[in-house]
Formats: C-alpha cells, sequence, structure tokens
C-alpha cells in the first residue's frame, strides 16, 4: 500500500491527505499511519498549503534505488519517459494549433489527472491545483 | 516485488495522461518511433523484420542494433516483438520478446512493457540481472524493508 503511495504521487504529483486517502478503502487513522512511516523514512515530505496538508515525493532516496536498477530496467524506464515527453509535447503542439484541446489529452501530463482511484471518489479536480 | 524473482522476465509500467490511440500511434509510426525510441523500418505486420539502431547498454554486452521482428498485435491494445542482437557475435547473446499491452486508465493509458527471455545461463545477462536482484536484497535488509 506504501509503495501504492509512492508511484501515486510520483506520477500525479503531489497530493493532499484527503485526495490520498480517497484512493484506499482504509480508515484515515489507519492512512495517516502509513504517511507517517513514509515521512519518517524520508520517502515523502510534508507542507501545510492553507488549511491542506500536502504530500510529495522526496526523490533522493528513490535516486540511489534507481542506481541498483539493472541496465535493462534503466534503458526502459528512459524510453518510458521519452514516449511521455514526446505525448506531452505533442499534445500541447495540437492544442496550439487547433486553438482547442483534443478529448482525453491533457496538456500539462504531469498531474494525469483522472486516474482509477479518482473515480468514485466524487471530487471534482481541483480548480487551483496547477498553482501549487 | 515478485517479478524481481524471476530472473527471465522484467515487466515496467506506465501511466500516461493520453488515449490509448495516442499511445499506440506512439508505438507503431516509424516518424515517432525514431524519435522516442530507435530508429528503424518499422511496419505494423505479422512477420515483418526490421533493424533498429540505438547505443549498446553498457554492462549487457548488447550491441545496441536490434534484429527486430513484429510477431504478434492487436490494435490499440497489444503489440509484441521479437529481438535479437544483430552482432551474432555478442557476448550478450540476446534473444528477447518484448510486449506492450495497453489499458485505458481515467482519461489516459497504463503501458505495460514485458521483457522476456533473459537467460539465466548467459553470463553477460545474468550479470546485469543481478544487479537489481542484489541491489533490493541489500536495500530490503536496510530501512527501506521496513517501511515498503
Amino acid at each position: 500500500m506504501r509503495r501504492e503511495v509512492l508511484r501515486l504521487l510520483r506520477e500525479r504529483g503531489p497530493r493532499s491527505v484527503q485526495e490520498l486517502a480517497s484512493c484506499f478503502s482504509m480508515a484515515r487513522p489507519s492512512f495517516s499511519e502509513h504517511l507517517r512511516v513514509l515521512r519518517e523514512a524520508g520517502l515523502v515530505s510534508e507542507r501545510r498549503d492553507g488549511r491542506r496538508r500536502l504530500y510529495s515525493l522526496e526523490p533522493v532516496p528513490l535516486v540511489r534505488v534507481r542506481d541498483w536498477l539493472d541496465p535493462y530496467e534503466r534503458f526502459w524506464r528512459d524510453k518510458l519517459s521519452a514516449l511521455r515527453h514526446l505525448l506531452d509535447d505533442s499534445a500541447t503542439a495540437d492544442t496550439e494549433a487547433t486553438g482547442t484541446k483534443t478529448t482525453g489529452i491533457t496538456t500539462t501530463g504531469e498531474t494525469g489527472a483522472g486516474g482509477r482511484p479518482h473515480d468514485g471518489g466524487g471530487q471534482p479536480e481541483d480548480p487551483d491545483e496547477e498553482k501549487q | 516485488m515478485s517479478d524481481a524473482d524471476d530472473p527471465t522476465v522484467l515487466r515496467l509500467d506506465e501511466y500516461l495522461a493520453h488515449p490509448p490511440a495516442r499511445v499506440w500511434q506512439a508505438l507503431t509510426d516509424p516518424d515517432l518511433l525514431a524519435r522516442w525510441f530507435m530508429p528503424g523500418d518499422f511496419r505494423l505486420s505479422v512477420g515483418h523484420r526490421y533493424t533498429m539502431r540505438g547505443t549498446a547498454m553498457p554492462g549487457t554486452g548488447f550491441s545496441g542494433t536490434v534484429q527486430a521482428e513484429v510477431l504478434a498485435f492487436e490494435p490499440e491494445r497489444m503489440l509484441r516483438l521479437g529481438w535479437r542482437d544483430a552482432d551474432p557475435t555478442s557476448p550478450g547473446g540476446a534473444d528477447w520478446t518484448i510486449t506492450w499491452t495497453l489499458e485505458p486508465e481515467g482519461r489516459g493509458t497504463r503501458l505495460f512493457l514485458t521483457h522476456e527471455g533473459f537467460d539465466p545461463g548467459n553470463e553477460m545477462q545474468r550479470r546485469a540481472r543481478s544487479i537489481m536482484d542484489g541491489g533490493w536484497r541489500r536495500l530490503m535488509t536496510g530501512s527501506l524493508a521496513a517501511v515498503l
């Protein structure tokens, strides 16, 4: 479950406790306990944003993990990263060229909005998300 | 971590904030492939053989030039490729199957990669794979083991 939290933060950027908790069917106190473990291990960090607490991935320990990846995995990770950039760039170019946003393509890539854990949570995307 | 126990297969997945049709295009259009993957005369047709020139993978014995073949595909869902090292004398002895699988997820796509056929009997492949093995084992006995 904690790995899943790290994955969410890696793919979708900083998230509030509420947003993270909505992705898991788990009582809030238990969930907070998992976050605390991750925080104390230095894998995530917490900062206040108004009344919300935002969690972010701390990249440093995971960079060390990456050094252990075998060369094949590093090869594929690099390729997938290039693919992501190509898709994000071309989506942006399309939007600029046509002046319309193609359905289903987010131009910001990093937010990864609308992934499965949000569905059913009934939470609209935070309108101020991009400014954080 | 279950796949880390199997030295013959490598699995990765990545969420992409783009619909499967778009991701499929990037996987099968030679011009797009040249931009993010490797240049080569790819054609979406089972049995088509082509060559891709990439860079050598340090520590693996892989020359970087791939003799590839389209083995199977389902549009916007799955693409399976055979990969051999184009240099038959390469100590890496690559003879692999690469499978891309696309699944819609939310407004985007989850792209799965399966890289199969690592030969535990080949010293170069075994060594490259064991870098991860040993690394993970060391990590898992340390602080991360308690956390993850």
